[in-house]
């Protein structure tokens, strides 16, 4: 036998396990497993669709707010101007 | 129709667009722009005014008043100037807007003129018997403003609507019943 063969024979020979061995193992199977969290697509894709609708309604809002302040500014010179002009011929026809 | 006339046509309608979707008539004081120290350009069309309607409010009563005066209106278009001194705007400005304030599609029934160069002018639009639309033109010495309110518009709501405008609104405290 050459020293090769020793050293295999050293490495692979048959050991016992440690006393506590099975018990150690079983305690750890008893333990819960904790679960690895998949956050739900729907869930991702509920999200999106309530994100791009709140969105799209400040959006809407916005522009509604914008029209609303243009539509009071066009009305406000014109019904100037009108009353302006009506006062003028009531002056005249006096 | 040749292929040559169908493009004239369609070159021709794309011109008249602004005047064709809403504008009655078209307001070319551009050039006037680089002049004025203070410039008001709105364009708005009937759908904008839909749309804006649904935003006012009508507990408020000048934003009450506007809703019901642009129920039915295809649009509202403003361009209003003011310079820092007389004289920027010439009479030729609003000879181009007159010339298409012509009979029998427009009449006029305002023309007032002062003696310190204040000129209004107001036309009516007439179809199949009703009013659908107004042209203002109000020019001082250093003030030009047109505006075409394309549909069917109550002039004395508008006028009274105007008298509304600029007064402050006070917040008069409700007196306590006394028992």
């Amino acid at each position: 036998m050459d020293w090769l063969e020793q050293e295999l024979k050293d490495a692979l020979a048959r050991e016992d396990p440690p006393a506590d061995f099975a018990s150690r193992v079983l305690r750890r199977a008893e333990r819960p497993v904790t679960p690895v969290y998949r956050f739900p697509r729907w869930l991702a894709a509920a999200a999106a669709v309530v994100v791009l609708a709140g969105t799209g309604l400040e959006y809407r809002q916005y522009r509604g707010e914008m029209a609303k302040e243009q539509v009071m500014r066009a009305f406000e010179i014109a019904s100037v101007k009108v009353n302006r002009i009506q006062t003028q011929v009531r002056e005249v026809g006096k | 129709m040749r292929a040559a006339s169908r493009w004239r046509v369609l070159v021709l309608a794309l011109c008249c667009a602004p005047v064709a979707c809403g504008q009655q008539f078209q307001i070319n004081l551009d050039h006037l722009t680089a002049k004025a120290s203070e410039t008001v350009d709105l364009s708005l069309n009937g759908s904008t005014l839909q749309f804006a309607a649904k935003f006012l409010d009508s507990k408020d009563p000048d934003q009450n008043k506007v809703k019901k005066l642009i129920a039915g209106l295809e649009g509202i278009y403003v361009r209003s100037f003011e310079f820092q001194k007389a004289g920027e705007w010439s009479p030729a400005d609003l000879e181009t807007i007159r010339k298409q304030l012509k009979a029998p599609e427009w009449s006029k029934i305002v023309g007032v003129k002062s003696t310190e160069g204040e000129t209004d002018e107001i036309y009516l639009r007439f179809q199949n018997g009703k009013i659908n639309g107004v042209a203002v033109i109000a020019a001082e010495p250093k003030e030009l403003t047109v505006v075409n309110i394309a549909g069917p518009v109550d002039l004395d709501s508008l006028a009274e609507l105007g008298g509304h405008f600029h007064i402050p609104k006070m917040d008069v405290p409700k007196q306590k019943d006394v028992h």
